[in-house]
């Protein structure tokens, strides 16, 4: 018989701290898959990273700007023009997503729920350190179904970190679950060689270097990055200057998570992109 | 022996005396709804009574630290599995304690060779309205007391929890007469401390039937504030927020209090 989840289980022990332990349990969650088999008749063949989409992230002087645009496809279509690759997690994280987007929006629920049932068992919040420990982890679980081609993801996570001396905090991550932390800049996805360039152009010859750029500033370099990338890459939506469908860029701060306004996005694109 | 029925009526009579003698020194809580939110309040820190459980639901608990703890564990676990295999809004306050937290007790308290729960629990869930608000407390044997009008009653817009009958059933009383639905929090800040001073004069002596003088309360009051810390928490009504719980701090009550 299928147990409803609010079921008290008579054995309760009262010790499960960690959320994924606790999902896995009770047979919600996929188990890890550690031992991928290849499937039979099958040749080996070397995995494609396919995560079609541009992710940006970087340190400004109001914190961190992470930016994506909203194009979602399934080979060479466009299956959704407003997809949400930028989401937050907490009042002060922010994870951002390459690749595919059934696996990732399932990883943003668990990491959500998972800092949310720590702070409300443990009576403390999560530290930073723990948190971007715990997306690795999440990768590291989800890298046997990578292997056998479905479900790669590769995140970007920013957050601001107010102990032990408040700063933003930014890390990128591989499929595998290893994680940098970016001291200027970061971005994923299919479209990110480009917007590599040109954040590293910026930041090192441009007027200033990004962390010191005013937040005006810092949204139309995202904006014309990601207009760049999606001048090359087709799975990159950039700017639909018809639908008027602008790119999702939210910003963390010590004050928590602000999300851009489409009409100030507009603004500033007409003003310096267009 | 045991098993004959009137042993065994006669081993839950011993075991409810004995654990209402562990509880009776509790320290009161008060939860008031006002119009921003559900107020928790209690004071003297020497453990934390007030928690959060999930996003419009907060637990406060006296009783031994031990099994406060794993009831405590187990709301939290529950509604954060359904929560995340449902949606937020989907976790119910009164699904909850009716279908998993109630049965288990009464088990636990009923089966006389095992340990029951010796804790005593109030929960809110706050609502849109102050009309949507939900109190429930469950006493140590899976019984469960609402909020919800009876025959008897009125609706109410707070809950209290203390040591003894005769205490809660004062600050009740107080509050019946003292404390509407659509107070500031400033009120609603102050009607909490009084029906705090008022359950706890209460527990020190052994035949109050009559609430206290309003000038003996005020002292009371005085006097405990002088000397303990205020812990109490919001559940706040805003909806733009989905995580409504929030500590307040001893220090940003303080200014509020009416002397």
């Amino acid at each position: 018989m299928e147990r409803s989840p609010v079921a008290f289980d008579q054995n309760f022990s009262g010790t499960a701290s960690d959320f994924l332990t606790l999902l896995r349990s009770k047979g919600l969650l996929a188990p890890a898959l550690v031992n991928p088999v290849p499937q039979a008749g099958t040749p080996q063949k070397t995995w494609q990273p396919t995560e079609a989409t541009t992710i940006l992230a970087f340190k400004f002087s109001g914190g961190v700007l992470v930016a994506g645009d909203r194009r979602a496809t399934a080979g060479n279509t466009v299956v959704y023009d407003r997809a949400d690759k930028v989401l937050e997690i907490d009042r002060h994280s922010i994870m951002a997503i390459a690749g595919v987007p059934a696996t990732a929006w399932e990883m943003a629920r668990v990491l959500e729920h998972s800092f949310q049932f720590f702070r409300r068992t443990q009576l403390q919040e999560m530290s930073v350190d723990g948190k971007v420990r715990a997306l690795s982890k999440l990768l590291r679980d989800n890298f046997g179904f990578v292997m056998q081609g479905v479900g790669v993801v590769v995140p970007i996570f920013a957050t601001y970190d107010s102990h032990p001396k408040p700063e933003a905090r930014l890390y990128f991550y591989d499929a595998m679950g290893a994680q940098f932390e970016a001291t200027d800049y970061a971005a994923t996805g299919s479209g990110s060689p480009a917007v590599r360039g040109i954040l590293y152009y910026e930041n090192t010859w441009g007027m200033k270097p990004l962390q010191q750029l005013n937040e005006e500033k810092a949204i139309s370099i995202a904006l014309r990055a990601l207009d760049t990338a999606a001048e090359s890459d087709t799975s990159t939506g950039g700017v639909d200057r018809s639908g008027k469908v602008y790119p999702l860029i939210k910003i963390v701060s010590r004050e928590g998570i602000t999300t851009l306004p489409e009409s100030k996005i507009a603004a500033v694109f007409k003003e310096t992109v267009a | 022996m045991i098993e004959e029925p009137y042993r065994w009526v006669e081993a839950i009579a011993n075991r409810r005396e004995y654990i209402e003698a562990q509880l009776a020194p509790g320290s009161p809580i008060a939860a008031l709804g006002y119009r921003d939110g559900i107020l928790f309040l209690t004071l003297g820190k020497t453990r934390q009574k007030i928690f959060e459980i999930y996003d419009r639901i907060a637990m406060g608990a006296i009783g031994h630290p031990g099994d406060i703890e794993r009831l405590r564990m187990a709301a939290i676990e529950l509604a954060s599995t359904e929560g995340f295999s449902r949606s937020a809004t989907d976790v119910s306050l009164r699904r909850l304690v009716h279908y998993s937290l109630s049965p288990v007790m009464k088990t636990a308290f009923e089966q006389i060779y095992g340990p029951p729960y010796l804790a005593r629990m109030l929960f809110a869930e706050v609502g849109e309205r102050p009309d949507d608000d939900l109190f429930l407390r469950v006493e140590y044997d899976g019984e469960i007391t609402t909020n919800g009008a009876t025959y008897a009653q009125a609706r109410q817009d707070f809950a209290v929890l203390s040591g003894t009958q005769q205490s809660r059933e004062l600050m009740e009383a107080f509050l019946k007469t003292q404390h509407a639905p659509d107070a500031s929090f400033e009120a609603a800040l102050n009607s909490a401390l009084d029906a705090w001073s008022i359950g706890h004069m209460t527990l020190q002596t052994n035949d109050a039937k009559e609430l206290p003088e309003r000038a003996a309360v005020t002292k009371y009051r005085k006097e405990q504030l002088a000397n303990s810390g205020i812990e109490a928490a919001l559940l706040e009504r805003d909806a733009g927020r989905a995580i409504r719980y929030r500590l307040l701090s001893d220090t940003e009550l303080r200014s509020l209090i009416n002397d």
